[in-house]
């Protein structure tokens, strides 16, 4: 502010004092100055214009100059003006009097020029200060106010998906940190094709109406914010071509409007509508905060979009599953059926239930059998499997001794080793602690493991260890087998793996054995890993609790996080 | 002994009580749920062996009847089943059933099975 925009007041009740104070200042450069002659005129001026320095002669008729300053001190709106005290007498209990008034500065006539220009320069100056502070101090608070409502709807856009509710919140704020009087989100609708009216704020219960039953593509500014998806305003509604909207909303005393599109990447999504009582254009900061608004707006409604799509895509996919699921356990009780006849016509034959079976017979009998029985147990390990994915197996747990579970294991696959001629030993630690779990389940489990073991090595050892620490039990079944490199032991665990798939062929299995036992290991809250290297042999070992109180969810189960899992 | 063995596919029938005949058992069949109840009632069988996916009447609703009516509430049912789904063994032994066994049955396993319901009356 130069000296010759300060906006200055002489107060004085004589003519020729005005005159002569105005005359000094002109040559100090203050050129915008205005008299006032009495006290009543003063309080008028300072009240309808702004000033920035009031020179105010203490001795007046009527209203003197110690009641115009404590007036002015007194008034919210004026006490910042500063205020310099003129006295015709220098004497100390005036000048207190002013202070305490609260008087920014005193000034005896006659009057030196030098005081007169440093008083002056020095009050203007601590008045462009404490103005510029004002400003700074009101723009933080309206920052401060801003980052709040921002964060309170970025908050409400992430932790509810009801788009109702988040719109309500962001149209809200919007209105009141624009220093605005109302607004209206309008969404897409795709099906009608029309845009429809989600959430209002500050509307009267008829304007919410009309502006509901108003087709959008008869309002010009929505239709044209959302074609070029810039903000489009009005100072004055009354200048726009009427409409019953544009009636009811002069009635209910809107005169400016404002609208933001909702603009998403491709295309506009809706608009954002603020409504003010006053007319005139809104101010850069305004529209660019709205616009802010808009993009939360437009955020929040995209959310909710793809949560309703992935929630519907995982429901299909969970019958999809649910369906594979029941077809295999179906087909493979179909499968099983038959089989189940053969081996077991096989079987009364075997046992001589139709007279002695002759040896030669007997050879190719066996050979059904021993067919038969594996292509049993493929079946039951796709079934299992299938179980496992749908979810519906569940442990029944039991107490178990894990001693019994290896010597079962050990005793069912023993002639199989001597068959092939391995040394199987197996090492128990003593006193092993009594399971809790499925003991059916982690049989099946160290029979797979074995029966590996024996099925891939074809000379030296196969062996069994187990033992307890603390609370954990630790198998593992370790083999002189060729080994198995690293980049196979990853997919090992894997459905449909084997190390090499031509050992498939040779050695048969599914290739399921070690991606079910997997399951039922971690679904007893365990472990299972191999440690291996071509040519060294492979252990595989398992820990599991000692004590299994709950199952646990198998990871791999297809249950979308969103639907409550139907688990039988 | 008699054992009433209420069963539907015709393999099943032939091998099972193929093998309960050579144990020593007198077998009864029948072949639907409803004949199953019937039989319960006029044989008085000393177990009925019942499979449970059965046409007329299922096994569950079978056992229960046999449960249900003073005159056969006595006689233990072992619950026979191949059905892959889980549950059914908890839905038999709701049903009244004394005990359950999975198919194909394994001869030892039944056998133990029936022994530990009857023991007065081992297979001879």
């Amino acid at each position: 502010m130069s000296s010759e925009d300060a906006a200055l007041l002489i107060v004085d009740d004589v003519e020729d004092n005005r005159f002569a104070l105005s005359r000094r200042l002109a040559r100090l450069g203050y050129l915008n100055v205005t008299t006032a002659g009495d006290g009543r005129q003063a309080l008028e001026l300072v009240k309808s214009k702004p000033f920035d320095l009031v020179l105010l002669d203490i001795m007046m008729p009527h209203v003197n100059g110690y009641e115009v300053l404590a007036q002015m001190k007194a008034d919210e709106s004026l006490r910042h003006i500063p205020v310099i005290m003129i006295s015709a007498v220098d004497e100390i209990d005036s000048v207190v009097r002013c202070i305490e008034l609260g008087a920014e500065d005193y000034l005896a006539k006659p009057f030196n020029p030098t005081l007169l220009r440093a008083r002056v320069g020095a009050c203007l100056e601590r008045k462009r200060l404490n103005d510029e502070l004002r400003d700074r101090t009101g723009e933080l608070a309206r920052s401060v106010e801003e980052l709040r409502a921002l964060g309170e709807v970025s908050q409400a856009v992430n932790s509810t998906l009801d788009v109702e509710s988040v719109l309500s919140t962001i149209v809200a704020k919007a209105v009141q940190l624009s220093n605005t009087h109302g607004g209206v989100i309008y969404v897409f609708n795709e099906q009608d094709q029309n845009f429809r009216v989600r959430a209002t704020y500050g509307l009267s219960e008829e304007l919410i109406a009309a502006v509901k039953t108003q087709q959008v593509g008869f309002s010009d500014a929505i239709r044209q914010a959302t074609e070029d998806g810039q903000p489009h305003q009005f100072a004055d509604i009354e200048e726009e071509p009427a409409s019953a909207v544009r009636e009811i909303s002069i009635r209910a005393g809107f005169r400016a409007r404002l609208v933001v599109p909702l603009n998403s990447t491709d295309r506009v999504i809706g608009a954002l509508v603020i409504r003010r009582k006053q007319p005139g254009k809104f101010p850069n900061h305004t529209i660019e905060l709205l616009q802010t608004f808009a993009a939360q707006s437009v955020l929040a409604i995209q959310n909710a979009r793809l949560f309703r799509e992935i929630d519907q895509k995982s429901r299909e996919l969970e019958i999809a599953s649910k369906h594979k699921s029941q077809f295999l356990a179906n087909m493979s009780h179909e499968l099983r059926t038959p089989l189940n006849a053969i081996l077991g016509y096989t079987e009364l034959i075997l046992d001589n239930i139709y007279g002695d079976t002759p040896e030669k017979m007997r050879g190719v009998l066996q050979r059904i059998e021993g067919n038969g029985k594996h292509l049993l147990g493929l079946i039951n390990d796709v079934l299992d499997l299938s179980k496992i994915e749908a979810g519906q197996l569940t442990l029944s747990m039991t107490d178990y001794s894990l001693k019994q579970v290896v010597h079962t294991v050990y005793s069912a696959v023993e002639p199989l080793a001597a068959q092939k001629k391995l040394q199987f030993k197996v090492e128990v630690a003593p006193d092993l602690p009594a399971g809790h779990g499925d003991e059916h389940r982690l049989t099946q489990v160290l029979l797979n493991l074995v029966g590996n073991a024996i099925k891939f090595t074809d000379s030296g050892e196969v062996l069994i260890k187990a033992a307890a620490d603390d609370d954990t039990f630790s198998v593992a079944v370790h083999d002189t087998g060729p080994g198995i490199s690293a980049a196979d032991q990853a997919k090992l665990f894997q459905e449909f793996q084997q190390a090499d798939n031509s050992v498939t062929r040779k050695k048969g299995g599914t290739g399921l054995g070690l991606a079910i036992s997997k399951r039922i290991i971690e679904m007893h809250g365990g472990k299972i890993w191999v440690e291996s290297a071509p040519g060294q042999g492979s252990t595989f070992r398992f820990t599991l609790p000692v004590t299994v109180v709950q199952q646990h969810a198998d990871r791999a189960s297809h249950s979308p996080p969103t639907v409550p899992s139907s688990s039988a | 002994m008699k054992i009433l063995y209420v069963e539907d596919n015709e393999d099943n029938i032939y091998m099972l009580r193929s093998r309960l005949t050579r144990a020593g058992f007198t077998v009864v069949i029948a072949t639907d749920g409803a004949q199953g109840v019937a039989l319960a009632a006029s044989e008085k069988p000393d177990l009925v062996l019942m499979d449970l996916g059965l046409p007329v009447l299922d096994g569950w609703e079978a056992a229960r009847r046999i449960k249900a009516a003073p005159e056969t509430s006595g006689i233990p049912i072992i619950a026979l089943s191949a059905h892959a789904m889980p549950g059914d063994a908890e839905k038999a032994l709701a049903a009244g059933c004394d005990d359950f066994d999975t198919k194909p049955v394994e001869m030892p396993r039944l056998l133990e099975k029936i022994r530990a319901l009857k023991p007065e009356s081992g297979a001879s």
